[in-house]
């Protein structure tokens, strides 16, 4: 099993399975992805003193981009009031209800690479590098970098070596989160074309719960490489619950009404350069499955 | 022999022929294997041997035992061992490494468990002496102090011995774990974690194990209830392993095979199948590697060079304008597990939309169903099942190839090898774009105003485009064959 291990395990808390996975904390990217989008906690490297800066002095007050972010807000919400009278979602009833193919992420200018947030085991202190550029001549989207297994000396952590890809939580007017319904869908459909390496797909859902909060929803994509294009489809049903990159023992169905992120991640412990280009992401109702969940939902290790 | 008594140092002196005598006896594995006699012996011995080595250190008459046994090895004696025959003394100095840890016990320097391993000699790093030395562990204490420290520095040493995806090492280390010693008895017992330290350790064991794919088997499930109970948290891991691992066994759709072929040519026939997306593609081999002699008598290695072409591609490459160029572009890679190669295609621009010929369905290219049906059916919005995305066309490709060296003379060579197939490529000229950074498929150049607007850099019709990363070297080279190969 190939779920990227980063467990940096002080020893009485081994036990107890609860493994930093900085992978899903974001980082700045080369392609000057705003820092703080959305306000979250930042990863603090152990050893590193703590920061007591003030949020306030990072405020720019820039008239003409405060008239910007104005415009562009009250134009969402225009959208949005609009999209009600005709109807869910911004979308012809009939339209929402036959619809079985929809495209979620195209990569068809440079603005569509603002979606995304890099990550690599730089935060904890490795030397894994990834990047994120559009594909010449296609409108496809280029993740290439390198990856490296030696494991940052800060005494704790003893596996390293991974990089990922994940898609920004969906904004709505005056930055208001939203997710994605993709409740009349059953199957995840990418075209890809890789290099032979195994990335791992991993889904985030909205939670309520505070030991929710990296519950992330797993497969694996398996690359052929070579010059040909690869469609992949994988059925919401194969989605398996992890924890912080570990397995859970109580599975259950993704559940597909509020989908908040998408993320790849590879973490193959083979080191040297990767790429990944993608065409699109979308989603589509396959008829032919009928699968609910492909894994068993009863309690599988009864308490002691 | 010396009686068991705590020993004195300065006690014994040893004179040097009891030291030799000591140490061929220690240096021979079988003495502290299971022989009765043999382990009567070494326990009468090891005492002797603690005052011998103290007494030798001050003595300076051998500066370690160590150090005595490499000698015997370089100098390769055949000493007159102590009931065993002396066929058995390659088995290496494992036993030394008794007496390097009591000398150390007595300079009070911290010794690690992990000296125990580092102990052995390089080359003799094998499974063999790996299972030796948690036998000299085993068997060294019934109690097995340490064992818990012994078992991490094993885990971390097994990668040097070559013996990490080996299930009978990992069982053979659990066995290390005393039995029954660790399962709880009462209620408050389970309750509160018992033995926290081994059951962290076990749930290690099993860690590694699954970090190399690893699938446990009966021996381990039994090795871990005697161990550590049945509601342990090694025995949950175990459980969970058990659960998972078949499960995601078989998923890759494109399966490596587990000892990749060492061969490069045949290592080059596996990645070019999988690459080829086409069952009906047919490999090429055009050279296997050999040895040429040049002129002066130097010798040149030529590389294998395999190439792979399917059918559909045959006929892609037959319809190609002449006019146009094709391009040789590479090198691309492919993992393999942890094996990265690299490919070359041979691929032209694609056909613009003003050029585009569609050419009809022959009818009898197929007769168990028609390939062409002119039915009028209305589909509408809940029928419709390809994506709202515009399809993406980056120019055919019409061959592949491997080859260990990515230089224009070998893969003019496998042109002209695909020329004998495809004698269009006699006619066409073919550009190279032998880059030495990430690849991308070029795709084609911009010139078309109404064709998939992108925005790029100016670029013309015949040459190739500028690379973006600096690094990248772009060689081209026009190449008109007449008269080659004819």
């Amino acid at each position: 099993m190939s779920l990227p291990k980063i467990s940096c395990v002080p020893a009485s808390r081994l036990l107890s399975s609860i493994h930093d996975l900085r992978w899903l904390l974001r980082s700045v990217t080369p392609l000057s992805v705003p820092r703080r989008a959305l306000v979250q906690s930042e990863y603090r490297r152990p050893g590193q003193p703590r920061e007591d800066k003030p949020q306030w002095p990072m405020f720019k007050f820039d008239f003409s981009k405060g008239l910007e972010g104005i415009k562009k807000h009250f134009k969402l919400l225009r959208h949005e009031v609009s999209g009600r009278l005709v109807g869910p979602e911004g979308k012809p009833i009939i339209e929402h209800m036959l619809e079985q193919n929809r495209v979620i992420w195209e990569f068809r200018g440079p603005d569509s690479l603002q979606e995304w947030t890099l990550s690599s085991d730089r935060e904890i202190g490795g030397q894994s590098e990834i990047y994120l550029k559009l594909g010449r001549n296609s409108d496809t989207c280029f993740l290439y970098g390198t990856l490296q297994n030696a494991p940052p000396r800060d005494g704790e952590t003893r596996y390293s070596g991974y990089c990922t890809m994940r898609s920004k939580q969906p904004l709505a007017s005056f930055d208001r989160k939203t997710h994605y319904d993709w409740s009349s869908f059953n199957t995840l459909h990418l075209r890809i074309r890789g290099d032979g390496r195994p990335w791992m797909i991993n889904v985030a859902t909205e939670t309520y719960f505070a030991h929710q909060k990296y519950d992330i929803y797993s497969y694996f994509l398996y690359t052929r490489g070579g010059p040909y294009w690869q469609d992949v489809k994988i059925p919401f049903s194969k989605f398996f619950l992890t924890n912080r990159g570990r397995i859970q023992d109580d599975q259950h169905p993704l559940w597909l009404d509020k989908i908040n992120t998408i993320g790849f991640t590879l973490g193959d412990k083979a080191e040297g350069p990767f790429q990944l280009e993608i065409d699109f992401i979308g989603v589509c109702k396959d008829y032919a499955h009928t699968e609910d969940f492909a894994y068993e939902v009863y309690k599988r290790n009864p308490e002691v | 022999m010396r009686p068991r008594e705590a020993s004195s140092e300065g006690d014994f002196a040893l004179s040097p022929d009891h030291i030799d005598l000591l140490c061929a006896v220690l240096s021979d594995g079988n003495l502290l294997e299971g022989s009765a006699d043999g382990m009567k012996c070494s326990r009468g011995l090891l005492p002797l041997v603690r005052s011998g080595r103290t007494a030798a250190q001050r003595c300076a008459l051998l500066p370690s035992t160590s150090q005595l046994i490499v000698q015997q090895n370089e100098q390769q004696q055949v000493l007159r061992y102590f009931r065993c025959s002396p066929a058995s003394a390659k088995r290496g100095p494992v036993p030394a490494q008794f007496v390097k840890e009591d000398e150390q016990k007595g300079t009070k320097s911290l010794a690690t468990k992990e000296d125990l391993f580092e102990q052995v000699a390089k080359e003799y790093k094998t499974k063999d002496t790996f299972n030796k030395v948690i036998d000299v562990f085993t068997k060294r204490d019934i109690r097995r102090r340490g064992h818990v420290e012994f078992i991490y520095a094993a885990l971390k040493k097994m990668s040097e011995f070559g013996v990490e995806r080996d299930l009978s090492v990992y069982n053979k280390l659990l066995d290390v774990f005393p039995k029954e010693v660790f399962v709880p008895r009462n209620f408050i017992q389970r309750m509160f974690n018992h033995y926290p330290r081994q059951q962290e350790c076990g749930v290690e064991l099993l860690e590694q194990m699954e970090n190399y794919g690893i699938m446990p088997n009966t021996e381990t499930k039994v090795l871990l209830v005697q161990i550590f109970g049945e509601k342990s948290h090694p025995m949950r891991k175990y459980q969970r392993i058990m659960y998972w691992f078949p499960k995601f066994k078989y998923i890759n759709p494109f399966p490596i095979p587990q000892p990749l072929p060492e061969d490069p040519v045949d290592l080059a026939r596996l990645s070019l199948t999988r690459i080829a997306n086409d069952l009906d593609a047919r490999i090429t081999i055009y050279q296997l590697p050999c040895t040429d002699f040049t002129e002066s008598g130097e010798e040149i290695k030529l590389p294998h060079i395999v190439g792979i072409q399917s059918p559909s591609q045959m006929e892609l490459l037959a319809k190609h304008n002449p006019k146009k160029p094709v391009f040789v572009e590479g090198p691309f890679p492919l993992w393999l597990r942890k094996t990265c190669v690299y490919y070359y295609v041979l691929r032209a621009d694609p056909i613009p939309l003003e050029e585009k010929v569609e050419e009809p369905y022959d009818p009898e290219r197929c007769f168990d169903y028609p390939l062409q049906l002119d039915l009028d059916l209305d589909r509408d919005l809940g029928d419709d099942e390809s994506f709202d995305v515009d399809d993406l066309d980056e120019g055919p490709v019409f061959a592949m190839c491997m080859t260990s060296q990515g230089d224009q003379a070998t893969l003019n060579q496998w042109i002209s090898g695909l020329q004998q197939n495809n004698p269009i490529l006699g006619k066409v000229p073919t550009l190279f774009h032998l880059d030495a950074g990430t690849q991308e498929l070029q795709g084609a150049a911009d010139t078309e105003p109404g064709y998939r607007h992108q925005a790029h850099p100016e670029a013309q019709r015949e040459e190739p485009q500028p690379a973006e990363d600096p690094e990248a070297v772009v060689e081209e080279e026009s190449r008109r064959s007449h008269g080659m190969k004819q």
